[in-house]
Formats: C-alpha cells, sequence, structure tokens
C-alpha cells in the first residue's frame, strides 16, 4: 500500500486521492440510482432486522455513502496496484516538479 | 497605437506568490479577462438559460403540485403531465442512453461544445467568475489585489467575494435539494428554521461542492476529473468543429503598428497580442494547436476577431472551423461517424417514445409473506402474499384481481375490486390455496392478473413463487 504515496511526474498524491474519489462518485451515484429504483429500503428493511429502521431518504443516503465507501475502496486498491512495489522506488528520485 | 510584446500580466510571468498549491500540480491562478462577441453572447444565453431552469424548475406548478418534483420518499417522479415509478426504470435507463448518444454525435458535429456551453461545470464557473468581476474588477486589477500585501480594503473585497460565492453556493444547494423536497415547503422550513437533518446535509454538501468546483478548483475539474474530457478525441476527425488558429496566415507572429503592411516585415497576422491567452479560461495558448485542455467556449475567437477588426485585417485568424475547413478541403457533415452515432440515437429515442407511450397505467408488486414458506390447512397447501396494486392513472380506479398457474388455484382474502385512488398504492393482503398433488414443483410459478374494472384492456400480469413441501 505504501507505493500509494510514492509521487511521479503526472499527479502528486493527494491528487490520486482526489481522482479515486471523484470517479468513484460518478459510479457511486450510478449504483445508488439502480439500486434504489428497483429495491425500495421499506421492503429491504425487514430482511435485514439488524438494520435500524430509518426513512426512505435516510436509507438513500447512507446507501450512497456505502456504495462510495465501495468503489472508493476498489479504486484506492486499483491505484495502489498499478504501481510497483515501494521498495523499487528505493533507487529513483522522486520526480514532482518538470 | 502599438501592440507590443508580452505585457508582465501574461501568466507566463509567475512570481512565486502566484503559485499556488493546489489540489494538482503547482497551479498558477488563471484569471481570465471579459470577453464579448458573438460566443460570449451565446455562452452568456446557455448560463442564463440553464440556471435560469435550474433555479426556476422547483416554484413552476403543474395541477397543484410542483411541475417537476423527484419526490424520493414517495418513490414517485413528477414531470408536468407525467408521474413516474420504479417501475418505469427502463424509461431512465433509455434517456441516459440518449444523452450520451446525443452527446457522441454533438461532439462528432460541432466539438466540445458540451464543455463550451453546457457543462454544469463551466456554467457554474462563469457565474463564479461574474461575481468575481462585479467584486475585484478587470483581470489586472484581480492580479494587482492577489499580489499586493494584505490590508484592511483587500480583506473586504476578498471577504465579500467569499460572501457572495457562499450565499451562492447554499442558494444552489437549496435549489437541488427542491427538486426533491417541494421548494415551498423547504423554503417554508429554511425560514422557520426547521429543516431535517438530510436536507440540510444535502443543501450543504451541493452548495460545498459548487462552491469548491466553481469557486476553487474550475479548469482544474476538466483538465484532471473530468471522463469526458479524456475520451472526447475519440470522437473527433478532421470533420469536427474545432477552436484553431490558422498557423499559415499567423506567422510569424509579432508586435507592429496599426497601418503597417506585415508584408513588408516578413509578419504573419498573429500581432501576438496575447489577447487569446489571456482570456483562455483554461490557461492555454491555442497557437500551440488543439489541446486537450480545450473546452470550445470560443472565447479566444471573439477577442481575436476584435483585435482583427482594429487592426483592420479579416477575421477568423482563431476560428470555429474544421481541420478539412483548414486544409482548403470540404467539409462533410454527413458522414460514416455521424450516421452511426444518428441511427443508433434515431433507435433509442424511438424505443424511448414506444416505451413511454406504452405505458400501463397501473402496476403490481407481489410481495411473499415472510414469516412461513407455506402451511398446510384443510388438505391444501396455503401460501400468504401481499399484493402492492398501483394505480397510475390520475383518476380513482377499480381493478379486479385473479390468479392462475396451478390446477384448482383459489384465491381468498380479496372480495370484489380493490379501489385505489389517483397515484396511489394499496396494499391487498391475499392467500393462495391449491392441493398439494396438483402441485408440479416444491416451488411453482403463478402469475397474478390485474385487471381494470371499467376497462378490461388495461390489465397487468405479475409472475410470483408458490411454494410447497419437499
Amino acid at each position: 500500500m505504501l507505493s500509494l504515496f510514492v509521487p511521479t511526474k503526472w499527479m502528486p498524491v493527494p491528487a490520486r486521492f482526489g481522482a479515486v474519489l471523484w470517479l468513484s462518485f460518478l459510479l457511486a451515484v450510478v449504483a445508488t440510482g439502480v439500486f434504489f429504483s428497483t429495491i425500495d429500503p421499506d421492503v429491504l428493511q425487514p430482511c435485514v432486522p439488524e438494520f435500524p429502521e430509518v426513512s426512505r431518504t435516510a436509507a438513500y443516503t447512507i446507501g450512497f455513502f456505502l456504495f462510495w465507501l465501495l468503489t472508493a475502496a476498489s479504486g484506492v486498491l486499483a491505484v495502489a496496484f498499478t504501481y510497483p512495489p515501494a521498495s523499487e522506488h528505493a533507487y529513483e528520485t522522486p520526480d514532482v516538479d518538470d | 497605437m502599438l501592440m507590443t510584446d508580452p505585457t508582465p500580466e501574461t501568466p507566463v510571468a509567475p512570481s512565486a506568490t502566484d503559485v499556488e498549491h493546489s489540489l494538482y500540480e503547482k497551479r498558477q491562478k488563471i484569471y481570465p479577462r471579459e470577453v464579448h462577441g458573438t460566443f460570449a453572447a451565446l455562452r452568456t444565453t446557455a448560463v442564463l438559460v440553464l440556471l435560469g431552469l435550474f433555479y426556476g424548475l422547483p416554484w413552476l406548478s403543474w395541477d397543484g403540485r410542483q411541475a417537476v418534483l423527484f419526490d424520493l420518499p414517495a418513490r414517485k417522479f413528477y414531470i408536468f403531465g407525467l408521474t413516474f415509478w420504479p417501475q418505469d426504470f427502463l424509461l431512465l435507463t433509455l434517456l441516459m442512453m440518449m444523452g450520451a448518444l446525443s452527446l457522441f454525435l454533438f461532439t462528432a458535429l460541432a466539438g466540445r461544445v458540451w464543455c463550451g456551453y453546457a457543462c454544469p461545470q463551466t456554467v457554474w464557473t462563469e457565474v463564479f467568475l461574474w461575481m468575481e468581476r462585479l467584486v475585484e474588477g478587470t483581470r489586472q486589477q484581480q492580479m494587482k489585489l492577489d499580489q499586493s500585501p494584505w490590508s484592511a480594503r483587500k480583506l473586504r473585497i476578498k471577504a465579500t467575494k467569499q460572501l457572495l460565492w457562499v450565499s451562492f453556493s447554499l442558494w444552489t444547494g437549496f435549489a437541488f435539494v427542491s427538486f426533491f423536497t417541494p421548494a415551498t415547503r423547504l423554503g417554508h422550513e429554511v425560514l422557520t428554521l426547521g429543516l431535517g437533518p438530510w436536507e440540510t446535509f444535502w443543501i450543504l454538501f451541493y452548495g460545498f461542492a459548487t462552491y469548491g468546483n466553481a469557486g476553487f478548483m474550475r479548469e482544474q475539474v476538466c483538465k484532471y476529473m473530468c471522463p469526458y474530457a479524456r475520451f472526447q478525441s475519440a470522437m473527433f476527425d478532421a470533420d469536427t468543429l474545432i477552436v484553431s488558429y490558422d498557423r499559415t496566415r499567423g506567422e510569424p507572429r509579432g508586435s507592429r503598428k496599426v497601418g503597417h503592411d506585415p508584408k513588408t516585415r516578413g509578419l504573419g497576422d498573429c500581432i501576438n497580442c496575447t489577447m487569446c491567452v489571456q482570456v483562455c479560461p483554461t490557461g492555454i495558448d491555442i497557437r500551440k494547436g488543439l489541446q486537450y485542455e480545450c473546452i470550445s467556449c470560443s472565447a479566444c475567437v471573439d477577442v481575436c476577431n476584435d483585435v482583427m477588426k482594429k487592426m483592420g485585417y479579416a477575421p477568423d485568424l482563431i476560428s470555429y472551423t474544421t481541420q478539412n475547413a483548414l486544409d482548403g478541403k470540404p467539409t462533410r457533415i454527413v458522414r460514416p461517424r455521424t450516421l452511426i452515432y444518428a441511427a443508433i440515437l434515431g433507435v433509442v429515442a424511438s424505443l424511448f417514445l414506444y416505451v413511454l407511450a406504452s405505458r400501463e397505467p397501473l402496476g403490481l408488486d407481489v410481495i411473499r409473506d415472510r414469516n412461513q414458506l407455506f402451511r398446510e390447512r384443510a388438505g391444501l397447501i396455503e401460501n400468504v402474499y401481499t399484493l402492492k396494486v398501483l394505480n397510475l392513472a390520475d383518476h380513482e380506479r377499480s381493478f379486479r384481481v385473479s390468479a392462475a398457474g396451478i390446477a384448482g388455484l383459489q384465491l381468498a382474502g380479496v372480495n370484489g375490486p380493490v379501489t385505489v385512488a389517483a397515484g396511489g398504492v394499496q396494499d391487498v393482503p391475499v392467500i393462495l390455496r391449491a392441493s398439494e398433488s396438483a402441485l408440479p414443483a416444491p416451488s411453482s410459478n403463478v402469475q397474478f392478473t390485474l385487471e381494470a374494472a371499467d376497462d378490461t384492456s388495461v390489465r397487468f400480469t405479475r409472475k410470483a413463487k408458490f411454494l410447497g413441501p419437499r
């Protein structure tokens, strides 16, 4: 996971997380739309008795953030795996500026 | 009048204070110069129309309710005379496909018109720039202010701008939420400080996103965050309208006095006034050729045409044209690419209209009783269901319920037609009974059919499972 924090020329580290958060946000919006237009939270609630009984609006909001968490997690992992392991960078000088 | 070489205020001369450590690379703040002209007028019109719709639509009434309301708590979307239900999800999917295909078609024809005129990012950034100009003045005044040390005056100006920006963002958040909670009720809740927690959250969230994207991030969103900016070039070809600089005519560039014939001095038509760079909202130099940062706003076309007029030269040194036109070849609007995009768009649009027109004004959801799979009573197997009967018509209606699928199937629990109010949902608990010997399998298919009492052509069938012993 350390490789996530290795700076590159194209994108500084915070930007990498920014990109993941933003793109996963877009997909979470789509997922929330598809999920809740097919499944009514009021119907879903009794299936998961552990889940607190909340209003539909609350369920949509919580659902959206859960989807965002999921898509962001997969994005962060994908980004982490596109960089070589951190140890390989030991011989490279981080190239931040042009 | 002497047109000089780049003045110190052009963005090519950064000082240490200019360099802002932003989320992405060390970013120089871009101060787009105000521009007037054909494309600027077009963009202003687009901003006014689109934002007018966004802020105004929630206040429009239709049949005693908000004309456009996405009532998520009730799971109903109202768009003028139409009511949409979760069952109409296909329509939303088709609509999104039409949006994507239109984007492809318009990109192939006219380049990034979406980016330059219709994208919320552009539209809201434009408004934030107006507010900035209103408070901080022209481009030069803004840059002077930012370079000057902090003073009471600077603090006052910056605070006024932030106050405007934040209020506008909150208003934007309010407008966004009023597409989901009726605007009049939401307004009342704001005035009486009675906003619900989720409404408060979404107003702040959307307001913050507006402020962050249009006030702070601006062109960085297009450059680093926008997926469309990355793949739009796939829709481009030599017949696509792009903002382009006529290199053969413009080069070699250089300053000169009005009235001098550039040819005697070995110069092209570009006087190197850098106006095109100063007006660019993404801070690029279009004279370097088409770049992925270019959002086709055509501000440089407008400003360069002004300069050409002042110099007494022909317009369109920078123009909104195609590569083929630049090369002196004819531009084809009808070509395989546009035909294919248009054909697919046509098919999807026809499908959309067909689905919209053939919508049944009733709906039926079948929910199995979760407490027990089945029970045996008087030698028969019983399954319990709750039928959710939806009346999607705009008047009260009665429906007859029937069930079929198993020999000798009995329906109990409904006596006579079920009456449902306009746009209403009625829960109907029902029992199905069948003899064990008649069951083809431990889990058999049955169909519930709903039929309008006043019009037997209005009917709807929904499948369900009937469970029995293994």
